[in-house]
Order: C-alpha cells, then structure tokens, then sequence
C-alpha cells in the first residue's frame, strides 16, 4: 500500500497544523514520525485513516484520493488494510485481549474457523499467551500496549499506523515493542508509520524519520 | 464474534433496561391478544343468532287446540319459512329441566302451567321473520314475539365498542414499545459509543456496528410477542370450559387450530417489525459516525 500526502494543509480553526505537505510513504517502508506536541504527528495518522480530513490537499492512498471517494464502504476497506496501534490503547473494555482480536478479526472477514488459531499466534508474537482471556482492566500498560499491537497484527494489515505506541511504556517495554514491530517490517514487509517523539529510537534505528515542526 | 453473542452480551451489560423493553411488548401484545380472543368469541356468538334466523311466539294460557293450530297454519302461508316448531308447556318444562340439570333447584318449584307455550319459527330468509314478528305481535293470542334482530344488533353495537376500544389501546400500547425500544437503543449506543468508534477505526461498516443493536430490536419484539401470545393462549385456554358453559350453547374459545397458529405467525412477525423499525431508526438516529 502506496500512501501520499500531496500538498496538504491542515488548520483546526485559526490554528494551522501543517502547510503543503508533500510526502510519500511506499510498501515496505518502516517511517517515524516525529516533532514536538502539538506539531501534528497524531493528525497525520488520523487523515490516513481518513478521520481527519485535509484543509487543502489531498491524502492518496494506492491512487485513490480519500477526499473523492464517494463510498464509504471504499473507506471502511481501505481501513481493513490498515492496524492501528493507539497510544491509550483504544481496546474495548467490557471485552477479553481474545475478544478484542476476534472482533477485529471478524470485523476483516476472517475466515471463523481459523480465528482462534491466528489469535493463538499473534498473543505468542506479542508474548501475551498467558494473558489473553483477560479484560483490559486486567492488565498492565506495557501487557495493553501488546494487546493493541497483536489485534493491530492480527489481520494481517499492509501497514501498521502506530500513534506513540511507547508513550505509557517503561523503556524495556518500549524496546520490545520496537523489536517486534521491526520483526514485522522484515519478515512480512509491513509498512509501519509510528509516531514518537523519543529520539534514542530514532537514533538508534536506521530508518527514515519525517520531522514536524510546530 | 459472533453477532448473536455479541448481542446477548449488550443484554446482559443492561439486563433491567432489556426488562423494560421487553416487558413493553410483552403488555402490549397480551393486551393485543386479550381483544382477538374476545372478538373471536363475540363472533361465534354473532354468528350463531345470524345463522339461526328465528322468533319465538309466546302464546296466552288457556288457548284451546283449535286456535293454536290456526296459527300454526297462518304462519305456513309465509314464503321461506324452514321450520315450524310447537312448544307445549310440558315441552317447554322439560326443555327448561333439561337445561337445569345441574340446578335442582331451580327445576323443584317449577311446573308446566306456569311456562308459557310457544311457536319457535326459523326462515330461510329473515326478512320474513321481521314481517311475521310486526303482524303476530298485535295478535290477542299472542303474549309476547322475541325476535332475534333485537339481540344481533345489541350484539354488534357491543362488538363495535369492544373493538375501537380495544384497536385504540393496542395502538397506544404498541407506540410506547416502539418509543420505549427507540430509546433503549440510543441509550444502549451511547454507553457504547466507544466500541463503536473503535470498530469503524478498524474498518467496520456502519451496517456492522448496527447489527447488534437491530438484532437486539428484533429479540425484544419477537420474544415479547411470543411469550404473550404464549401466556395469554395459556390462560384463556385453563379457563375454556368455564367460559363456553357459561356461554352454552355457543363456543366462545375454540380448540388450538391453524388460526391460531396464524395469529402466533402474525404476532411474531408484528412484533420483529416493531423491534426491528424502532432499533433501525434508533440506530440511525445515534450512529452517524
């Protein structure tokens, strides 16, 4: 999955987020994300999902224009694609770490006979196969933050939008995170977009970096 | 997960709100079923004096043999007339004994010379019997005509009542389920406003997020429905042989049939329609994201 951004400004109100942003995420590619808060790192990850949309501009994803799509089922496909990784986790609560996956399973038209079996790999990916059939509320915010991430795997998504996905993890958690997610890219060539604002990553990793400024 | 799963699993977060609802339609339609089942018996009832056209003579004491026969051969000259039937006053003690039976004592006191004899006369057409009941009436041997016209029209007035009465407050009952069932559901959407959300992030369709909450309409109608109906065929059907001997020799309440099974498939459905409507336009009304 191709995404571009040709172009696009973003102002909520008076305030402007970003102005012509031209940029061009292709298959395969392992991006970060970064800029200080309010620099528009969240938003950008919201109008590829096509929850915010653009002032100006256009966000294309694999030559389709977000903005001229005029079937919402096209929008809902097009997310199908995509696992998203959020910051605060964004699981269902009153649902167990299984349920949350089965759902997002069910939601992509997995095949019911192997839901159970893809749930059984992603929770050993994620090393959370002890920790599954608990609720949210059960677990730990490093245990959450896989949780999040084996739903986001689950469905096989073309690319992993992940929006500061070590913001509430100590910095063994957030290293493992990294590590898998880099797994990922390697082994299926998943795209992976994530957000952060922690600079030793960045560092660290040979990867592409997009900086936003404020 | 499964959509039916997923479903009970909204009931049960909110079981008292799911009471209401159902109990809503469960009033409703036992309410509903009240009024078919009367007006089903006050037709037998109708249909029974329609299809039996007759008046009855009642004639003076001491009229000799003669007269009555006389009678008795005016009234053949009437075209249409089916059947002619003399009721002596020993006849009509025994008629009167028979249908007593089980009341000796009412049958104790009573003899034949203090019941009237009579003429019971039934036509094919009963505007024959309207002619017979205007001339016989004024007749000096005659004491009193009973014309079954007067009963039948009493009786439609009564039925007319019964059912206005009875559409109106099944209507009234069914607008508050339905209202009841809207609101419920937009309620049930808002405490899951996030569940919501975070499946249209994952890709759902609208149409996927409303699956629960429509099924969940559907359950409330055709569950209320069906125990009502169940409840109320119970019920009428444990006090049957009372109300048709109080009715005799009508049968108010008949045997379980094919119509009943009808009105069981017509309520279901009656009721999935509500509950489906109400949690489709409560669903509309709540999701637009």
């Amino acid at each position: 999955m191709e995404i571009v951004f040709d172009n696009v400004t973003k102002n909520y109100g008076p305030i402007n987020v970003f102005r012509d942003l031209d940029l061009k995420i292709k298959a395969g590619d392992f991006i970060f994300v970064t800029g200080p808060s309010g620099s528009g790192k969240s938003t950008l990850i919201k109008m590829i999902l096509n929850q915010v949309k653009p002032s100006s501009g256009h966000v294309i994803i694999d030559g389709q224009k977000l903005s001229e799509i005029k079937d919402k089922r096209e929008i809902d496909r097009i997310r199908k694609k995509i696992g998203v990784i959020f910051q605060d986790f964004q699981l269902i609560n009153d649902l167990t770490i299984e349920e949350n996956i089965a759902l997002a399973l069910d939601i992509v038209g997995y095949p019911e006979d192997k839901i159970s079996s893809r749930i059984n790999e992603v929770v050993k990916l994620v090393k959370l196969q002890h920790r599954y059939f608990l609720f949210p509320s059960q677990l730990s915010g490093g245990e959450l933050q896989r949780a999040s991430l084996a739903r986001a795997l689950s469905v096989e998504p073309e690319v992993i939008l992940a929006d500061e996905p070590t913001g509430n993890l100590d910095p063994t958690n957030a290293w493992n995170l990294i590590k898998i997610l880099q797994e990922i890219n390697e082994k299926f060539k998943t795209t992976i977009v994530m957000t952060t604002h922690n600079m030793d990553f960045i560092e660290s990793l040979d990867k592409k970096v997009i900086k936003l400024d404020k | 997960m499964k959509l039916f799963k997923l479903t009970l699993h909204h009931i049960r977060r909110s079981p008292f709100q799911s009471l209401i609802a159902f109990v809503a339609v469960f009033l409703s339609f036992s309410v509903l079923n009240t009024f078919v089942y009367l007006n089903r018996g006050l037709n037998h009832v109708l249909n029974y004096f329609e299809t039996k056209p007759e008046i009855t003579i009642f004639l003076k004491d001491g009229l000799d043999a003669e007269k009555i026969t006389a009678l008795e051969e005016e009234i053949k000259t009437y075209p249409q007339i089916r059947e002619i039937r003399k009721i002596s006053k020993e006849k009509a003690l025994e008629l009167y004994r028979e249908m007593n039976k089980n009341n000796p004592y009412l049958t104790e006191m009573v003899t034949a010379s203090i019941l009237p004899a009579s003429i019971e006369i039934s036509a094919n057409d009963p505007r024959v019997l309207e002619v017979i009941a205007q001339k016989f009436s004024s007749k000096s041997e005659v004491d009193e005509v009973i014309y079954q016209k007067d009963i039948i029209q009493s009786l439609l007035n009564w039925t007319k009542i019964i059912r206005i009465f009875g559409i109106a407050l099944v209507v009234i009952f069914l607008i508050a389920s339905f209202l009841i069932i809207f609101s419920l559901i937009g309620m049930k959407i808002t405490n899951r406003k996030d569940e919501i959300r975070i499946s249209r992030l994952l890709g759902a369709s609208q149409f996927y997020v409303k699956r629960p909450f429509l099924l969940e309409g559907a359950i409330y109608g055709t569950l209320g429905a069906f125990i009502a109906f169940l409840s109320s065929y119970l019920t009428i059907f444990a006090f049957r042989h009372s109300i048709n001997h109080f009715f005799q020799p009508i049968i108010f309440v008949n045997e379980f049939s094919l119509l009943d099974i009808l009105i069981l498939i017509a309520e279901l459905l009656f009721g999935l329609v509500i509950g489906l409507s109400a949690s489709w336009l409560g669903a509309r009304r709540y999701i637009k994201w």
